[in-house]
């Protein structure tokens, strides 16, 4: 596939200047995209990747300064004036972005939006425009393309506004479309329909693509080559393979290690972390950006190393990553962690009867909760995994009392606590606490770590004397790797891990017995993200507390879970053990969850269901099973008539679904991985 | 509180406003007892001196009086009626707007109409009415009713700043470690809330000159001899041909406190603002 | 449908919003310290002639029945009569001088609201430019004078400096306002200068987020030029809180009018409801009062209903996709 480059970046630097300093924000960037090439580019927040594609398009703020290369089919785009900018933007070069909702005018249609990008580029009337827009619209699989154009943006769904914006992207027939993180905001099996669709547009009008996103396994799912930035450089750059097989960067090698993905299990593996945190880049600095928190630096390191093609089109800016020298940190945990003589205690701590949460006024309720049932032991973990709105923040936040139940029983400890924290015993109130999702808003701003994490101290244990309470704070800091000097600190002063870290350790502070955490990690980075997992998994087994796990993430509940429950549209659809729910799944839901999930290893390939529509409206009362609308093995009337019976396949695992067992245990083969 | 004196530092239209506002308050504590003249002296040889002669800095109104004297006394009344307006009505309204913005529901939708009512009647309207209604209007009167008029702005301006603090998870974090309504509104939220507050109080005090000042030049503020800004331009108005120094110089002054106050206010909002 | 139930919905609570406020300004009014009859006919009235007017006010009947009397009269359209000019039907004067407040207050409008949305917007797309930090610096002074300083100051450089323009506002008797348009002038100005500050800087910091918003970023880089980008894309979105806001301060407009029509002894309701405080002629207190929150009401209920259909995300209804 050597043909002439669509896109060539040469050593491109980006800066951007501040009254007193200089920030780096790109440095040396050198990278090709061939036609009808997807190229895929991987980075955690502040790499740069943003920037890259500002650069590209000339789109950077005035304090900002930028030099070096970039060749848009042989023509330097570097120098040429914003009017003649205009000439390839959207037409030639398009782009699509993350937040699709905020990225469409509000007050304008969406034919308008479409039809003026023909207008302008291509001169076309408003008719001829129109015509062009709803014939794109229908590449995209619209159904009623003619209708969609007369609606305006809110009117439709996450999923279809993503569609109208790479319409729009698509609309001149781009040689070079680029897509930052444009699946980031929407559910896996809307984003997996989504990542067909690229492809699909890819190869049909033969454009080349960058594709933008933290998220490894996504970039796999469309990309040919791989781009790994770290800190404003391209570190590595390889076909998707080699990259997750022999990365050469000891930063892709420790970024990938960290990601939770199929095969890495809590009771096998510890994930790995990276030392340090991404800090600001200034001018001065020269050397390899990765050299202050890797393992495997030399004395060399401090000098830049430079891109060297190390094998045929695999280029590194390190050669290290199997260095002997230095031997890899043993990521493996012994077998059988779990000692093999205790026999997990079967102590039901929590259980769960026939639970209803609805919102909202009379007639517009939105049915949160519509009957779930649940048991759950000390010292198991139990992963709720859903796409959003299917109730499984509704339901921790109403076993943490944040919320009353419509209806139904919570029992914790033998005691009912089906009301909300008001009326709450102090003892129940420290036997269940909470992990929000973003630390930066769970931590009060004003206040010091040591006045957050001693606050519950005094008012649920009681502790009354400061000083025993600042020692009992630093010991807990230190169990989530965070020193004395962090007591009076402000949140405001302290990294999105640190934060939550922090969280963990108000959390825990009080020796609770049952932790919820409501998506503790979905808003932090991967490297992060694997300290937090560590942490919750090495204070779980320590403490013996029951976790519930809410995430949407299946990879993360895969790694960390017991037990998986999958939700729907406030209803359960499988549970079971994590072996079970994950190896052999029933639900037809759950295949299709299982089937769009990303893989961080390429060579994985998994099923192909892929589910349209959208959800039906939550405020509507379903009769019969919520998954029908979507269901890609419907039985027939019976599902939308008749609620699903549950079907038990073992002690642990069961699902709600009209199709027979037999059928049900018989099937297995097109779910799951294949290898 | 450093990074406030830098950014102050290099706003040059903050500290001019800062520095007019210093020099008025110090007119206020101090002036009184530096002056030749007192306000209420009338020299009747000496009426309608133009600014500069006869040793009346800015000339002697109709009846004499030193129109200096008169400014200086009066900027005392102003911003003492202003400063305890604006504290007034912000703790007023942080009070009232946290209650209903904390509990929601029915208390918040009474609460809204209750201000919807009340915002119907400009506040200067209804400060009018009150005032013109009870007659002989004291520094005590003013203040409260005044206050009063401000405090259905204020109020909605608080809680719109607890609302956006109401939905954090340290909020949620707080319930459910059983804290009382009190704690989580005024220990959780209002330190959070404090910029807004801060710009508001600023601004509401740029709002209360322009209010004392307008009622006064509608005769309904505070009565003779008290001098009053106000007062004294609508007093002289006849004058603007004769003697246009008797109309223009307490309205001068009222011009340069409020547009330094208001250049202070909107640095405060700028900085206060862009913190988060 | 939605746009509907929403004007249905305003609509009843403007009403609601007006018959409390009727039920306020009533008793505010008629709690007023002494006795009214003697107040009118001053402290040499025997007291046969104060029963005899309290009798004929109707001021011994029950609260409530007074309420209700006077409220019936305004909704059939009496206003009542005068206590201070006896005798005189407060209908006669009254409309007149509103005619004359409205006359102003469109005037006023007619100069700022193009005015400050035209200056707002162009601030607002050049944010922290040398146009921004001049307009804004102006906005903020003018916003922060009170009407009758702008208004002195105006007076003495157009009236007095350049006499160009009358120092006040009267009508000589016998002609009407269209004869004597130059009176508007300087008042309508006066209001301008607090409005414009107020409007503009609102216009503005509504331009800057949405200039700063992701489909603003999305239309740049779909490679539409900049101007079509601002009016096209940018305006719309910028105008509509514009609308409230500008709908909203009619209330401080005619708060503002009373001040201004007094310093230029402007014959209107301003003017009109300060004599009524002075003279303590509670009818025509009442009716001022009532009217001015009635303006306001009715303007927050139109820029309401106008935001509402301006705005497709409140027109039109999330539907199923």
């Amino acid at each position: 596939m050597k043909t002439e480059p669509v896109l060539e970046i040469k050593e491109l630097d980006v800066a951007y200047h501040t009254l007193t300093d200089t920030v780096v924000a790109l440095k040396g960037v050198s990278l090709s995209v061939a036609k009808n090439e997807a190229l895929g580019i991987i980075g955690e927040s502040g790499c740069g990747k943003s920037t890259l594609f500002y650069a590209i398009m000339d789109y950077l703020p005035v304090s900002s300064s930028r030099s070096g290369e970039i060749l848009f089919k042989g023509e330097d785009l570097v120098v040429k004036t914003p009017k003649q900018m205009t000439k390839f933007r959207g037409s030639k070069i398009a782009m699509v972005y993350q937040n699709p909702y905020s990225s469409l005018n509000p007050s304008l249609t969406i034919g308008f939006q479409l039809e003026e990008v023909s207008m302008f580029h291509h001169g076309m009337s408003r008719k001829e425009a129109r015509q062009a827009a709803v014939e794109t619209l229908s590449d995209l699989h619209l159904g009623d393309a003619a209708g969609i154009v007369r609606r305006y943006p809110h009117q439709i769904s996450g999923g279809m506004q993503q569609r109208i914006c790479i319409a729009m992207a698509l609309l001149c027939k781009p040689d070079l479309m680029i897509l930052d993180e444009p699946t980031t905001a929407l559910d896996v099996t809307t984003e997996a329909v989504i990542l067909d669709i690229i492809k699909e547009l890819k190869d049909k009008y033969n454009m080349s693509l960058i594709y933008i996103s933290h998220d490894i396994g996504v970039v796999n799912k469309v990309s040919d080559r791989i781009a790994v930035m770290y800190r404003g450089e391209v570190v590595e750059f390889g076909n998707q393979n080699t990259i997750y097989k022999k990365p050469e960067h000891p930063y892709t090698r420790a970024l990938i290690n960290c990601m939770p993905r199929a095969g890495v299990l809590k009771e096998n593996t510890q994930l790995n972390t990276i030392p340090g945190y991404v800090s600001r880049r200034s001018a001065a600095e020269t050397g390899c950006p990765f050299v202050a928190r890797c393992e495997k630096r030399n004395a060399t390191c401090e000098e830049k190393y430079g891109m060297v093609e190390r094998k045929p089109d695999h280029f590194s800016a390190c050669d290290r990553a199997y260095a002997t020298d230095i031997p890899d940190k043993v990521l493996s945990k012994e077998a059988g962690s779990i000692p093999e003589g205790a026999e997990p205690e079967h102590k039901t701590i929590l259980k769960i009867d026939n639970l209803y949460k609805y919102y909202g006024p009379h007639g517009k309720r939105i049915r949160a909760l519509d009957g779930v049932d649940l048991t759950l032991d000390r010292n198991n973990v139990l992963g709720v995994v859903g796409e959003s709105g299917c109730g499984k923040s509704t339901m921790g936040h109403t076993i943490s009392g944040l919320m009353r139940p419509t209806r139904g029983k919570i029992i914790f400890d033998g005691t009912n606590i089906s009301v909300s924290w008001r009326k709450r015993s102090p003892e129940t109130l420290r036997d269940i606490q909470l992990i929000f999702q973003n630390p930066g808003r769970s931590l009060n701003p004003s206040f010091t770590i040591e006045n957050i994490i001693g606050r519950p101290m005094l008012k649920l244990l009681g502790i009354k004397s400061k000083q025993k309470r600042r020692k009992l704070i630093v010991d807990i800091l230190k169990k989530v790797d965070l020193g004395e000097e962090y007591l009076f600190r402000r949140p405001k002063q302290l990294s999105g891990g640190e934060m939550q870290r922090a969280a963990v350790a108000r959390a825990f502070s009080i020796a609770p017995n049952l932790l919820v955490c409501d998506e503790p990690t979905s808003a932090l980075d991967a490297s992060v993200q694997a300290s937090v997992l560590n942490l919750l998994v090495d204070l779980q087994k320590d403490s013996g507390a029951a976790y519930i796990f809410i995430s949407h993430d299946l990879n993360v509940i895969n790694y960390l879970s017991d037990y998986i429950m999958v939700m729907y549209l406030g209803r359960i659809c499988e549970y079971g053990k994590k072996t079970e729910v994950g190896g052999s799944p029933r639900h037809p839901y759950t295949e299709a969850l299982l089937s769009a999930v990303p893989d961080v290893d390429p060579s994985l390939k998994r099923g192909e269901i892929r589910l349209h529509g959208a959800p039906p409206n939550p405020t509507k009362k379903i009769k019969g099973c919520p998954f029908a609308g979507r269901c890609h093995r419907k039985v027939g009337s019976v599902c939308d008539t008749t609620p699903p019976p549950r079907v038990n396949f073992s002690d642990t695992h069961f699902a709600y679904c009209h199709i027979s067992p037999e059928v049900l245990n018989s099937e297995i083969s097109v779910k799951g991985i294949k290898k | 509180m450093n990074t406030y004196l830098l950014q102050l530092k290099r706003s040059p239209r903050a500290i001019a406003g800062l520095a007019i506002l210093l020099i008025w308050i110090f007119a206020a504590i101090a002036g009184p007892s530096l002056l030749s003249y007192s306000y209420t002296e009338m020299d009747m040889n000496n009426q309608m001196v133009a600014p500069g002669q006869e040793g009346h800095l800015l000339g002697t109104d109709a009846l004499g009086r030193d129109v200096f004297s008169r400014i200086i006394y009066g900027s005392r009344s102003i911003l003492t009626i202003a400063l305890l307006t604006s504290l007034l009505s912000s703790i007023a309204g942080i009070i009232i707007g946290f209650t209903a913005g904390y509990f929601g529901g029915i208390v918040d939708t009474i609460f809204l109409r209750i201000m919807d009512i009340l915002m119907a009647i400009p506040p200067l309207v209804l400060a009018m009415v009150v005032l013109g209604i009870l007659g002989n209007s004291t520094i005590v009167g003013l203040t409260i009713i005044v206050s009063i008029a401000f405090t259905p702005a204020t109020a909605r301006v608080a809680r719109g700043a607890l609302l956006t603090c109401k939905s954090t998870e340290y909020v949620d974090a707080a319930r459910i470690r059983g804290e009382s309504h009190i704690y989580i509104m005024f220990v959780e939220i209002l330190p959070n809330t404090i910029g807004p507050v801060i710009v508001e109080i600023t601004a509401r005090f740029a709002y209360s000159i322009m209010m004392i000042a307008s009622l006064g030049f509608l005769g309904v503020g505070l009565q003779p001899p008290t001098p009053d800004w106000g007062m004294m331009v609508i007093e002289n108005k006849s004058l603007i041909r004769a003697a246009p120094w008797t109309v223009l110089y307490p309205s001068l002054a009222i011009a340069s406190l409020v547009i330094a106050i208001s250049l202070f206010s909107d640095f405060v909002s700028k900085v206060m603002i862009n913190e988060d | 449908m939605e746009f509907l139930k929403r004007f249905a919905k305003r609509l009843g609570f403007t009403l609601l919003t007006i018959l409390a406020m009727s039920v306020l300004i009533f008793f505010l009014v008629e709690i007023m310290p002494g006795d009214v009859a003697q107040t009118v006919l001053g402290q040499s009235a025997t007291e046969e002639s104060v029963a005899a007017l309290r009798d004929r006010m109707g001021l011994d009947d029950p609260l409530h029945e007074r309420y209700l009397r006077w409220a019936g009269g305004f909704i059939r359209g009496d206003l009542g009569e005068s206590l201070y000019m006896r005798g005189v039907q407060i209908n006669t004067i009254f409309w007149r001088k509103v005619g004359h407040s409205v006359v102003l207050a469109l005037t006023a409008l007619l100069f700022y609201v193009p005015l400050s949305i035209l200056f707002g917007v162009f601030a607002g797309v050049k944010e922290g430019k040398a146009p921004d930090a001049i307009i804004s610096f102006v906005g903020l002074a003018t916003m922060a004078l009170p009407e009758f300083v702008s208004g002195i100051i105006l007076i003495t450089v157009f009236a007095v400096g350049l006499e160009i323009l009358p120092i006040a506002s009267i009508i000589p008797i016998g002609e009407n306002l269209w004869q004597n348009l130059d009176i508007l002038v300087l008042p309508a100005l006066s209001i301008t200068f607090v409005m414009f500050g107020y409007v503009s800087r609102m216009q503005r910091s509504s331009m800057v987020s949405v200039m700063k918003a992701d489909y603003i970023r999305a239309a740049i880089l779909k490679g539409m030029p900049r101007k079509y980008v601002i009016f096209r894309h940018a305006l719309k979105n910028a105008l509509l809180p514009t609308i409230t806001i500008i709908g909203m301060n009619m209330g401080w407009l005619f708060g503002g009018l009373i001040v201004v029509e007094t310093l230029f002894g402007f014959p209107g309701l301003g003017s009109l409801t300060m004599s009524a405080i002075k003279t303590r002629d509670i009818p025509l207190i009442e009716a001022c009062v009532l009217f001015i929150t009635f303006i306001f009401v009715f303007a927050t209920f139109t820029t309401d209903m106008l935001y509402a259909f301006l705005n497709p995300r409140i027109r039109y209804k999330r539907g199923d996709a």
